[in-house]
């Protein structure tokens, strides 16, 4: 371990390391490390830099070959996949009926000046957009990474909420007609509406799993 | 360790990746990179095997009893202490044998077909 890496490797490692989110967790967990070990060895005995170059490339190869197999070979054995998939499917649905439902009241609320529902216009928007952005997010942090889903939620859901507040008032906080309150008023109300949706999905809504 | 209880002729064929794994662990027991330089040498450069590939197969024959991992390292004092070590099972070399008689067999149909040279004993 004595011999210093070349920056071209150490960058390589790195972006390996990160490519190896590509394989199911559970493999990446056992195996990661000695994968990233034995391309570290590889790296070593390469003399030359054609040579390194190729190692890399084979290296990436093989990753794309071999990381939809272990994905297949998860879901062949794991016993939960069809349920888990139907609780996917469901909030996946779930989260788009929402967003769309908000964006139709807000566009039939403008279009036909309904005073009720534009007097909401402010959190229907807020709602739709952070929806969108946070359950995305959402729903890739929770199929990448080991982290837990509602500590995700509250981050996730903190940042899309906090970041266009921020932006919106401070490019348009000098327009006569802006309304700041009403803006904060909206992005605070969808933060807890869906912060709490996934709470309850969490804690409550969740159908049971049976394995 | 798991216990095996299946025929060692349930898991022919071997990919060439499984079996060549076997064989490079049937001498003695080694980490991966020491496994791939191994294949790599044997087959003089015609087999690379890359990290996926290795891993992904040492996973499936832990799973299936062929191999095993060593609890203590051979040269721990030599040796970077993050590697893992295996070694063939009882089984794994069973199963390692019957995929070369199965090899065997084939060559010999082969030789017989005229599609390979008869060596000069046979």
């Amino acid at each position: 371990m004595s011999r210093s890496l070349s920056k071209d490797t150490r960058w390589f490692l790195s972006i390996y390391s990160i490519l190896l989110l590509a394989y199911p967790r559970e493999f990446r967990r056992e195996y990661g490390s000695q994968m990233v070990l034995l391309l570290l060895d590889c790296q070593r005995d390469a003399r030359t830099a054609p040579a390194r170059t190729r190692i890399w490339l084979r290296t990436l190869i093989d990753l794309v070959r071999t990381a939809p197999r272990e994905h297949l070979e998860k879901i062949r054995k794991e016993n939960t996949f069809m349920n888990n998939l139907r609780n996917d499917l469901f909030a996946i649905g779930g989260c788009v009926l929402i967003i769309l439902a908000a964006l139709l009241l807000l566009n039939y609320g403008r279009s036909h000046q309904v005073s009720s529902i534009l007097f909401f216009g402010y959190v229907l928007d807020a709602i739709a957009f952070t929806g969108l952005l946070g359950n995305l997010i959402v729903f890739l942090l929770i199929k990448l990474t080991r982290f837990r889903p509602l500590r995700i939620a509250f981050w996730t859901f903190l940042i899309v909420t906090l970041v266009p507040t921020l932006a919106i008032t401070l490019i348009a906080g000098r327009d006569p007609n802006f309304n700041a309150p009403n803006v904060v008023i909206g992005y605070v109300v969808s933060f807890f509406f869906w912060y709490g949706l996934h709470w309850l999905w969490s804690n409550k809504l969740r159908p049971s799993e049976t394995a | 360790m798991k216990v095996p209880t299946r025929r060692p002729e349930e898991f022919l064929p071997l990919t060439p990746a499984m079996f060549h794994i076997l064989l490079a662990l049937a001498d003695k027991e080694r980490h991966g990179y020491h496994i791939m330089r191994e294949v790599d040498e044997r087959t003089e450069g015609n087999v690379k095997l890359g990290p996926g590939t290795l891993y992904g197969s040492i996973k499936r024959m832990m799973a299936d009893g062929l191999i095993e991992e060593l609890e203590e390292r051979p040269d721990p004092e030599l040796d970077d202490e993050r590697r893992r070590y295996y070694r063939l099972t009882d089984f794994g070399f069973r199963v390692a044998t019957a995929e070369a008689q199965r090899l065997e067999q084939m060559v010999r149909s082969a030789r017989a077909k005229k599609l390979l040279p008869r060596t000069k004993s046979g």
